[in-house]
């Protein structure tokens, strides 16, 4: 063990020059000998860009700029730590909250200030040994493989292991991610079997949400909420299933009491300002949007739609000079980012129809329209189609913003999140557009499409089926199922009729098109798995 | 500024108390573990340890107090291994031990696992030992086991035991604190033992500590019963 220590790369974080040098003592005595430290979290993130580091021991606060929970988020996010690198957060006592809310992106260990070098050798020890026990695991979802994955951990769990209870979560959590619903649900179940666990219960309620059963999921969000009022990740999917569910004021009380407990996440405050500015209350919008901004400053998530969303609330609360500020401040943070003009562009219009400026309102829609066609050039996005049916609306483009909502729901026909924005926009915008009747007949015409799809290819008639999906893929470029669709139609035809170019572009391009959208889609995987394998054959 | 409530001056304060002890303990560990440092007496040196290490681990449970009294604690069960927590807890303690000349060791089936949120757990485990290191002649021992549907971690010595009026059940409520009159043991670190043993529940069993003399070694034994 002491080889691994003289072999792994270290990276100490720390914006205080003393506790950098202690930390980098006790590393010296414990025989590390490659070691960098950084003074802030940005430059963490450059050293993390130059070079690869095994470990890095990072304090959670570092002074003004990102903390060490953001360093960690955007190490991950941009890929500058692999899965088997080992971070460690270092925090005082306070931190345990704050820390708490941080699911999404968990570090490998949390060490308290302040800690022994006895401790430290311990816990890197066990680490070490955790990374190494799991390789296989890693390896497998790295390459997107999560059958593979389950199988390792599968064998893992067989072999009696130490950390039983670590295993079956890992492995409900993949089986959730990759829709493995009723593996899933038998894993956690047998995490119940032996004891009342919140977070094997909070993963039932995300499985029936999955399943659409919200009832049942808002039963089992509540009570963990009575069992433990702090349990911030049952507050954010509870709110999620009253969403689902279009009792969007119980949503938005929900996300109010889980800010009140966990101000920190940006996703939630962000959340609470869409559905509060919908619901009709700006001055709660307005204040989740202006946290949500505060704290994503340093943070790589980031987003011109969250500034977008401070702007409009502003303007809501007849503040339109500081709105036009907030709005003309996106292209300053976001230089760089296609998005910017667009949010910049379409929010401004409405600031400006809103203080009867007409000629302004319509130079900036022409801008907004333009920078939307540049960025359907390379994805249909679910929220750049309803920030431009937002401002549609908010200028009385009514028939601009029905058809806008029609490519919408065509291409979301099965994304009900995307579904219910769509319903709430309507009604709480006024629009005359009757949603639920359009989402029924898009639906409907889809089903009978893919139905005759699956026809067609049962019967042998691939030619006709690939033609059928793939102009129906490319009316609807933004719909996820039907290229994913287009793409197997065409990969089946090459299994046995052999591979050509064409055919082979024409997938690709149906798999880019999801892939840019949502690369962590669990049908992909399946697909490129079959993809690969007739490709390899020809090799 | 008015509202302000005592308890949060105090709560904020302890935080600085807090970073500034850290820093000590820092210099102190490194004064006392590297070799190029040449200290007249080292035994004071790991005298100051102890006593930082212990105003450290109070401030932790003073902190942790006022969250429980505000509501503001969430607590966090996970499933652990109790070898690799044990191991842990000994590593943590272990160079302050050796320093007193006393020998910190643990004993549990490799295989245990139990349920119990592992930070709170442990502040009661360091605090505990830290008593014990003002009464060991020479030993702490940690165990874990499985016993009667309950997780039981004890912490032992081999001193000269707990007075009678402590041995038994605890449960100890903040106004009993003047009437359990033992100088020397902290009734901070029991009431702060009991009331995270409550934290910890299990359908309906709720967790306990207890206090009984010569289990396995001579003196006292701390022990902490989760469900």
């Amino acid at each position: 063990m002491a080889d691994a220590f003289a072999t792994k790369s270290f990276l100490v974080v720390d914006d205080f020059a003393d506790m950098r040098s202690a930390i980098k003592g006790i590393l010296i005595s414990l025989g590390v000998t490659r070691i960098d430290q950084a003074r802030n979290g940005s430059d963490a993130i450059s050293k993390m860009q130059n070079k690869r580091f095994e470990v890095i021991l990072c304090d959670y606060n570092l002074g003004p700029g990102k903390d060490g929970q953001q360093v960690l988020e955007e190490a991950r996010h941009r890929q500058l730590i692999g899965v088997d690198s080992i971070f460690i957060m270092i925090t005082a006592e306070n931190a345990r909250e704050m820390v708490m809310g941080a699911v999404e992106y968990a570090p490998d260990s949390y060490l308290s200030k302040p800690f022994t070098k006895d401790l430290l050798r311990t816990r890197l020890v066990k680490l070490f040994e955790r990374k190494a026990h799991l390789t296989k695991v890693s390896e497998a979802l790295v390459a997107k493989d999560p059958s593979a994955a389950i199988r390792a951990i599968d064998t893992l769990i067989a072999a009696k292991p130490r950390n039983l209870g670590e295993l079956l979560k890992l492995k409900s959590e993949i089986c959730i991610d990759s829709n493995r619903l009723d593996e899933a649900t038998a894993t956690l179940e047998q995490v119940l079997a032996i004891r009342e666990m919140p977070w094997a219960r909070l993963g039932i309620g995300k499985i029936q949400f999955m399943r659409k059963q919200f009832d049942q999921a808002l039963e089992t969000f509540r009570q963990l909420i009575e069992q433990d009022a702090n349990f911030i990740g049952a507050y954010d999917w509870l709110a999620k299933t009253q969403t689902a569910q279009r009792r969007f004021a119980e949503a938005e009380e929900t996300l109010r009491t889980a800010v009140r407990l966990s101000p920190r996440g940006i996703g939630r405050q962000h959340t609470l300002g869409d559905i509060a500015l919908n619901n009709g209350h700006p001055e709660i919008a307005e204040a989740a949007y202006e946290r949500a901004v505060g704290l994503a400053k340093h943070s790589v998530l980031n987003h011109p739609a969250i500034f977008a969303g401070l702007a409009k609330s502003k303007s809501a609360n007849n503040k339109h000079d500081e709105a036009l500020k907030v709005a003309n401040e996106i292209h300053k943070v976001f230089p760089d980012r296609e998005e910017a003009v667009f949010y910049a562009a379409s929010t401004s219009a409405l600031i400006k129809t809103r203080q009867g400026d007409k000629a302004g309102a319509e130079a900036a829609l022409a801008e907004a329209e333009e920078a939307l066609a540049r960025l359907n050039e390379t994805a249909h996005t679910a929220e750049h189609a309803l920030e431009m049916a937002k401002t549609y609306a908010g200028l009385g483009r009514e028939d601009k913003a029905a058809t806008l909502l029609r490519q919408a729901i065509a291409n979301n026909h099965d994304d009900d999140a995307t579904l219910t924005q769509i319903v709430h926009l309507c009604q709480e915008s006024g629009l005359n557009y009757d949603a639920e009747a359009a989402i029924r007949e898009v639906q409907r015409d889809l089903v009978k499409t893919n139905n005759e799809g699956v026809r067609l290819i049962k019967q042998g008639e691939f030619e006709a089926a690939i033609r059928l999906l793939s102009q129906a893929a490319d009316e609807m470029p933004g719909n996820k199922t039907i290229n994913l669709n287009a793409a197997k139609a065409i990969i089946m035809y090459m299994e046995r009729r052999g591979v050509t170019n064409d055919d082979l572009q024409a997938v690709r391009r149906y798999i880019d098109r999801v892939q840019t959208l949502t690369p962590d889609d669990w049908r992909l995987g399946d697909v490129t798995a079959r993809l690969r394998k007739i490709t390899s054959q020809g090799d | 500024m008015d509202s302000m409530d005592f308890s949060d001056i105090l709560a904020s304060s302890i935080h600085d108390i807090k970073n500034s002890l850290g820093l000590i303990l820092n210099n102190l560990e490194d004064l006392i573990t590297n070799p190029d440092n040449h200290i007249a007496n080292p035994r004071q040196a790991s005298l100051l340890q102890h006593e930082a290490r212990r105003a450290n681990s109070n401030l932790i449970q003073l902190l942790t107090l006022y969250k429980i009294g505000h509501e503001q604690l969430s607590m966090r069960v996970t499933a652990n291994n109790l070898d690799d927590f044990l191991d842990e807890v000994v590593a943590e303690n272990h160079s302050v031990c050796r320093a007193l000349e006393l020998e910190l060791s643990h004993r549990c089936a490799p295989d245990l696992e139990g349920y119990f949120d592992l930070e709170l757990v442990r502040s009661v485990l360091d605090s505990t030992i830290g008593n014990a290191r003002r009464y060991a002649r020479s030993r702490i021992e940690l165990s874990a086991a499985q016993e009667d549907g309950f997780l039981v971690i004890r912490v032992e010595d081999d001193g000269g035991g707990f007075p009678p009026a402590l041995i038994g059940l605890l449960e100890y409520q903040p106004g009993e604190f003047a009437e359990a009159a033992n100088p020397g043991r902290t009734q901070l670190g029991l009431y702060f033992a009991t009331r995270i043993a409550q934290l910890h529940r299990n359908g309906d069993l709720q967790g306990r500590i207890q206090l009984v003399n010569a289990h396995h070694l001579t003196g006292g034994c701390f022990e902490l019963w989760l469900p």
